[in-house]
């Protein structure tokens, strides 16, 4: 060898090179779409969808980025990491998003990362806004991001459930959440003309339902690849759960009418025929059974088999059935078809739009109607259950605080009996729902102020 | 702006001392290590050749031909062309033409993101030259004794220091060259970038920042501080809405010339909002601006202005002021016999609060075209280039290529700002867990920073060697150079012009304080070493 000239040598270098690559070239041989399968890479690539289409949208530059920092992404990454961290910490949020664009070019499916960053975007970027139209334009900004990340890595469960879970909880029940779902609908941006944003709700829908085409997606997806985030049965819970968080924003927003009685009865619908009648695989301590949340004693027993394990197959659906709340919000669902329950909560909101408007007698009498209303329907046994959860009891419990503190300003003698009284006294020890019940009032107190 | 512009404030007669201090005695260690070295090596007869190669050198330097020098650098300058230096042009228009990619959506451009614009231009633009140049000017001497062509000049009647600066200068021109020809297609690029509607957006704006800002606490006393709300970056102080908390800030030298063709003085603001309830979350916080002369009991304040947090807020206040139905002249009633305005700012909304640094209100004077910040970001590329190349010629006189192409870019990487920064956190101790040594144990140990060492001999000669290293690093940090005075393209991507004060010349005195100590070494270890490849 040593005797070559250096041509003769760059020759043989040169055969080796197509030697090697004749193999290479027959395992990675490309399927030509008319049934030859490709090589033996092509094959794995596509039996187990490694390939940059299967995963997602193809994003070209992403793409470009990562092969021309051949070995070096991973120092680029990290340097980019510690720049958003320091932008972030120093408020440099343009700077900030420009840096997340460049992560997710380089770490375009890894899921963790849409996740994270669509977070902060979402919540951490926007409650460091004062106005609200500027911290709606970061929460747009970390639902649009999210979207993305579902459009790249569409074999992904839980992107579809972050992206759900942004619409829903924070349009929905942020501080800011009357103005979020106004925007979500009317954009505060000039440039949409008064219509929706189109990136994150092309159809103009309030954020529950859109959220809830955001779950459908995931629990669809979620069939074939599982999720990491919640129980199945509380994931599974999240579509018909924002029916039911549709139908309560209704009400929030003072709309008593058909819209809402029908909104509860989908979200009845949706909770006890599709999602009750869905099969878990129910696992409590070492036995295992398959149930369902709506299930008949007939049912039990005819897939028990045995009494012992009919008691077996009860205990699962029970546990399960506490796990997911799903008495209460069928109870609830069915309460809301009550006439006297919209009247309720029609009374009550008329208080607090009273109250803030400083007419105090109406406040009064409305409050004290709204509680009545709820004092007659709770103590009724079918709804008696209706008191184990929070949120309809601080509704009626804020309706007291109006009608008591009227009474406390006006220096009249509180009558020693009242409608609710019972329920104040269950939960007057109960801090978070006396505590959340005192928050409430203070935002009315401040808007009336 | 969310950088402090004091941060970059030079003291040129303290610098200028300092540098003298530092350059003098650089030259007096090396010139006694050689005259020992002489000494040791030949006796008495050794301490003669010291003063006469002194002599020489010193006649050198006095008989430096201009001529020469040209010659020498368009020497340079070709062989530069030849190694295919331009090359680096293939790269920046890969880079221009797939930037658009990576740069987001440009139908609607925010404030913000003009920054990012810029601030990608002028980044790369940096960093495609800067390697260019530490190539050339590490490379080009040792290349040249290892190809022995550095014969064909030494025995030509050139002086030494003449190759020394003819190489400087010929780097540094074909570094100006590329850097010209990208800075003018990265001017295009910005321009075609932005959309005609956003392209306002590309200003420079002129700042005048007030002298100081003083606060008041709640109760009224005079504060070195507002309220930290707890951000991390505590940049911004804050104050308490109303109470009698307050931020001051005095701006000297008022006079007619800044007030704008109006007749108003334009303040600028970019406070921050802090709310401790939420309260009417639609209704925005509010400030307002008070003028006062207390020499003449005076004192004027605005109608109160919302907070437009990460945004700049113009107040236009009239130089004609109303006070209690008398109208009074700003300049004239409220700037005082110094020639200074005060300014106070209070925060309306109760149990709220309004962060403020001192950089958050200036007046803001005529904007200059952004052409001009433009091209003074890219004059400190230059400078930082011929830094560059001042000290990557010195280190290539005495080293092989690739160690002094290693250690230009090691005092080059050391002198970017927050490395910089932790070179002085270390010296002045402020790091926790020790020097070197002692780290190393800590991290080994599983040590946390704030648990006492075990007091025992051997942790006594660890921290002796830990105070020896970082007494050299002490002596590093006054030669290694603040690259952050050449970070101009920093004032134009926040749309400002570049300063003189706290930027243009603080880097070009950096700059010069180089020349006299990187042309003497480089000359220095060119005269003593053998021209010889080993």
């Amino acid at each position: 060898m040593t005797n070559m000239t250096s041509q003769q040598r760059k020759l043989i270098y040169l055969i080796g090179i197509v030697v090697l690559l004749i193999p290479i070239i027959w395992l990675s041989l490309p399927s030509d779409g008319k049934g030859a399968p490709g090589g033996v890479l092509s094959q794995l690539r596509s039996k187990y969808e490694l390939g940059e289409a299967d995963l997602g949208d193809v994003d070209a530059s992403s793409a470009a980025m990562n092969f021309a920092l051949l070995g070096m992404r991973g120092m680029a990454v990290n340097v980019l990491w510690k720049d958003l961290d320091q932008q972030k910490d120093t408020k440099r949020w343009a700077e900030m998003q420009a840096t997340t664009e460049s992560i997710v070019r380089l770490q375009p499916h890894f899921e963790r990362v849409w996740d994270f960053n669509g977070w902060n975007l979402a919540y951490n970027t926007s409650a460091e806004w004062d106005a609200v139209p500027d911290r709606y334009y970061w929460v747009k900004q970390g639902a649009k991001f999210l979207k993305r990340g579902v459009e790249r890595n569409k074999r992904s469960t839980e992107l579809y459930y972050r992206t759900g879970k942004v619409v829903q909880h924070k349009v929905g029940y942020a501080d800011e959440a009357t103005d979020y779902r106004k925007f979500f609908v009317n954009d505060p941006d000039p440039v949409f003309k008064g219509g929706p944003d189109p990136v994150i709700n092309p159809d103009g829908k309030d954020n529950f339902l859109v959220a809830r085409e955001w779950f459908e997606a995931g629990c669809a997806r979620e069939l074939s690849r599982p999720q990491h985030i919640l129980d199945r049965s509380l994931f599974r819970s999240t579509p018909a759960r924002c029916l039911f968080d549709y139908a309560q924003a209704l009400q929030k927003e003072g709309k008593f009418g058909e819209e809402t009685r029908a909104a509860w009865d989908l979200a009845r619908k949706d909770w006890t025929e599709s999602y009750g009648r869905e099969t878990f695989h129910a696992l409590i301590g070492p036995e295992e059974s398959d149930i369902m949340l709506e299930m008949t004693d007939e049912e039990i027993k005819q897939q028990a088999g045995t009494p012992d394990d009919a008691l077996r197959v009860r205990k699962a659906v029970d546990a399960y059935q506490k796990m997911t709340n799903y008495r209460y919000w069928r109870t609830r669902a069915f309460a809301e078809a009550e006439p006297e329950m919209a009247e309720a909560h029609r009374r009550l909101f008329d208080a607090k739009q009273a109250y803030k408007a400083q007419e105090f007698e109406n406040a009064r009498t409305a409050a004290f109607e709204g509680m009545d209303g709820f004092d007659k329907i709770l103590k009724r046994p079918e709804y008696a259950s209706l008191t184990d959860e929070d949120i309809l009891c601080e509704e009626c419990l804020l309706g007291w605080k109006i009608w008591d503190d009227i009474y406390q300003v006006s220096g009249d003698k509180i009558p020693e009996e009242f409608p609710l009284k019972w329920l104040l006294q269950m939960k007057q020890e109960n801090q978070m729902i006396m505590g959340n019940v005192n928050k409430q009032f203070k935002r009315l107190f401040l808007d009336n102020k | 702006m969310y950088f402090d512009p004091n941060e970059y404030l030079l003291n040129p007669v303290i610098s200028v001392l300092n540098w003298a201090v530092v350059v003098g005695c650089l030259t007096f260690v090396v010139l006694f290590v050689s005259m020992i070295n002489l000494f040791a090596t030949r006796g008495a007869k050794g301490i003669g050749i010291f003063f006469d190669e002194l002599g020489e050198m010193a006649s050198d330097l006095f008989h430096l031909s201009p001529r020469r020098i040209w010659a020498l650098t368009r020497l340079t300058y070709t062989e530069a062309i030849r190694r295919k230096a331009l090359a680096v042009f293939v790269v920046f228009g890969l880079l221009f033409m797939f930037a658009g990619w990576f740069m987001g959506d440009t139908k609607e451009i925010k404030p913000d993101q003009v920054k990012v614009y810029i601030s990608f231009v002028l980044t790369t633009i940096s960093w495609l030259t800067l390697p260019v140049v530490l190539i050339l000017c590490c490379f080009g001497i040792p290349e040249d004794i290892r190809l022995r062509s550095i014969h064909t000049v030494v025995t030509k009647p050139a002086r030494r220091v003449e190759i020394v600066l003819g190489r400087m200068i010929g780097i540094w021109l074909i570094g100006c060259l590329v850097l010209s020809v990208m800075a003018v297609v990265g001017h295009f690029w910005i321009v075609r970038q932005i959309p005609a509607e956003s392209q306002p957006l590309l200003t420079c704006r002129v700042p005048v920042y007030g002298a100081n800002i003083e606060f008041i606490d709640r109760e009224g006393n005079s504060a070195r501080a507002g309220v930290n709300v707890g951000d991390i970056w505590a940049f911004r102080s804050y104050i308490e809405g109303a109470t009698k908390a307050r931020a001051i800030w005095i701006f000297k030298n008022v006079d007619e010339s800044f007030l704008d063709s109006e007749g108003n003085l334009n303040f600028e603001n970019s406070f921050s909002a802090f709310r401790s309830y939420k309260g009417d979350m639609t209704r925005p916080l509010f400030y307002d601006i008070k003028f006062f002369n207390p020499a003449k009991n005076l004192a004027y304040t605005t109608d109160p202005q919302p907070v437009n947090e990460f945004r700049h807020k113009l107040d236009k206040i009239p130089n004609k002021v109303t006070v209690d139905d008398v109208q009074y002249d700003i300049l004239k009633d409220f700037v005082n016999e110094k020639k200074e305005l005060l300014v106070e700012v209070s925060c309306i909304d109760r149990e709220q609060y309004i962060g403020m640094a001192r950089s958050d209100l200036f007046i803001r004077m005529p904007d200059r075209p952004f052409w001009m910040g433009y091209w003074k970001a890219i004059l400190g590329i230059s400078l930082t280039l011929l830094l560059i190349t001042m000290i990557g010629v010195s280190a290539s006189t005495m080293v092989k290529g690739p160690i002094a192409a290693v250690l230009t870019f090691v005092i080059y990487f050391l002198s970017l700002k927050d490395n910089h920064q932790f070179m002085d956190q270390l010296v002045f101790g402020r790091v926790e867990g020790g020097g070197f040594l002692e780290s190393v144990y800590r991290l080994v140990m599983h040590m946390g920073p704030s648990q006492e060492l075990p007091a025992n001999p051997a942790f006594s000669v660890v921290k002796f060697f830990d105070w020896m290293l970082n007494n050299f690093l002490w002596l590093c940090r006054h030669v290694i150079p603040y690259s952050q005075y050449f970070n101009m393209p920093e004032f134009v991507s926040n749309g400002f012009d570049v300063p003189w004060d706290t930027s243009i010349l603080p880097s070009l005195l950096v700059t010069s304080a180089f020349i006299i100590p990187c042309v003497l070494m480089g000359y220095f270890a060119l005269r003593i070493r053998e021209l010889e490849s080993k």
